[in-house]
């Protein structure tokens, strides 16, 4: 199965200027855990802010939010693996990186992003197909 | 074990079971033509797909007839039959949106989404058609069913998203948004039908315990 088949591909965006406030309320709005810092016209230069950064880098030292830019908090590089990767190649990075989602790139644009959730749904859907799922 | 071995030795029964299982195999090669005529754009493959729901409902009909012409028992025939008018209704709702296609092309905003959700919906099919062939070996349907819900759930996501992205575009006019509005629920709709089917699956395989 190929990462492109069950990667999401509406990946959202945030400017870098933008505060974590601003991050707070699209993750809320658009009902997602994680936002890229940067422009969609951008190749590069772009990382990530999860809501678990939000969390702990934030809100539990007591950090106010509207005071702090979403580029201080975002995590670079993106970890990116290119689309005609397996499913099982997304899992080692994530494995050996200790990250809950890779983005997927193709030509320098990121093309979507594989979550965790993303791998065992994948995984659960081979194993209905009856395909054997290993590393 | 089950419908397979139970009625192996039935030519009538086996009849059936092999015309379903074509019916769902046209049901996967409409899903195929139809994502075909979304990726390349093309009208004349959309076109393609009325015909093969005309073909579907021959082979629905041929079903309905045998069984009540004496295939299986009588308590299993009203819910095969309304395993085979799921299966119909996911055929009526494809072509309604390759109908839809054919009067209204789609906005370079949505193209790639729709493309997706027709992709899983072929995934979808090929699943209902690997259920429907472990529901005949008798075996637990569970892991297919999750399969199921799986990718449902993954297409109500971009459903969402495509909502969101469709309320961004300009219309010329109320029927040109109201086709393209139809188009988005009729084609993020095929999946809760096949789903529906899928579970009708479910309730046949208890039956048969």
């Amino acid at each position: 199965m190929q990462l492109t088949e069950f990667m999401t591909t509406k990946i959202e965006y945030i400017e870098p200027d933008a505060t974590v406030y601003d991050v707070v309320e699209k993750m809320v709005d658009r009902r997602i855990r994680s936002l890229v810092v940067g422009s969609p016209k951008k190749n590069d230069g772009h990382g990530v802010i999860t809501a678990r950064d939000v969390v702990f880098k934030v809100l539990a030292k007591g950090i106010d939010p509207s005071r702090m830019r979403a580029e201080e908090l975002a995590s670079k590089p993106l970890f990116c693996i290119d689309q005609d990767a397996k499913l099982t190649d997304a899992l080692e990075m994530m494995e050996l990186h200790n990250i809950a989602r890779v983005f997927v790139c193709h030509e320098g644009h990121i093309a979507g992003v594989v979550s965790m959730m993303d791998i065992m749904w994948a995984v659960l859907i081979l194993r209905a197909r009856g395909a054997h799922v290993s590393r | 074990m089950f419908l397979g071995k139970l009625f192996s030795r039935n030519r009538k029964e086996q009849q059936v079971t092999t015309r379903m299982a074509e019916h769902i195999d046209l049901l996967c090669a409409a899903c195929t033509t139809f994502h075909q005529c979304l990726v390349f754009d093309d009208r004349r493959l959309a076109r393609q797909v009325p015909q093969m729901e005309r073909e579907a409902d021959v082979i629905r009909r041929e079903i309905v007839s045998a069984i009540y012409a004496g295939a299986f028992l009588p308590y299993l025939r009203p819910d095969l039959c309304r395993f085979v008018s799921l299966v119909d209704e996911v055929f009526d709702l494809l072509q309604e949106t390759a109908n839809i296609f054919l009067y209204r092309s789609l906005p370079e905003l949505l193209k790639g989404e729709c493309i997706r959700v027709a992709l899983l919906n072929l995934r979808m099919c090929e699943l209902l058609r690997i259920t429907y062939e472990s529901m005949l070996e008798g075996a637990d349907l569970r892991e297919k069913q999750l399969g199921l819900r799986i990718y449902e759930k993954k297409i109500d996501d971009i459903k969402y998203g495509l909502i969101r992205d469709m309320m961004t575009i300009e219309v010329d006019n109320f029927w040109q948004g109201r086709l393209l509005g139809e188009f988005v629920d009729n084609l993020t709709g095929i999946s809760d039908r096949i789903e529906d089917a899928s579970d009708h699956l479910d309730v046949l395989n208890v039956s048969m315990r």
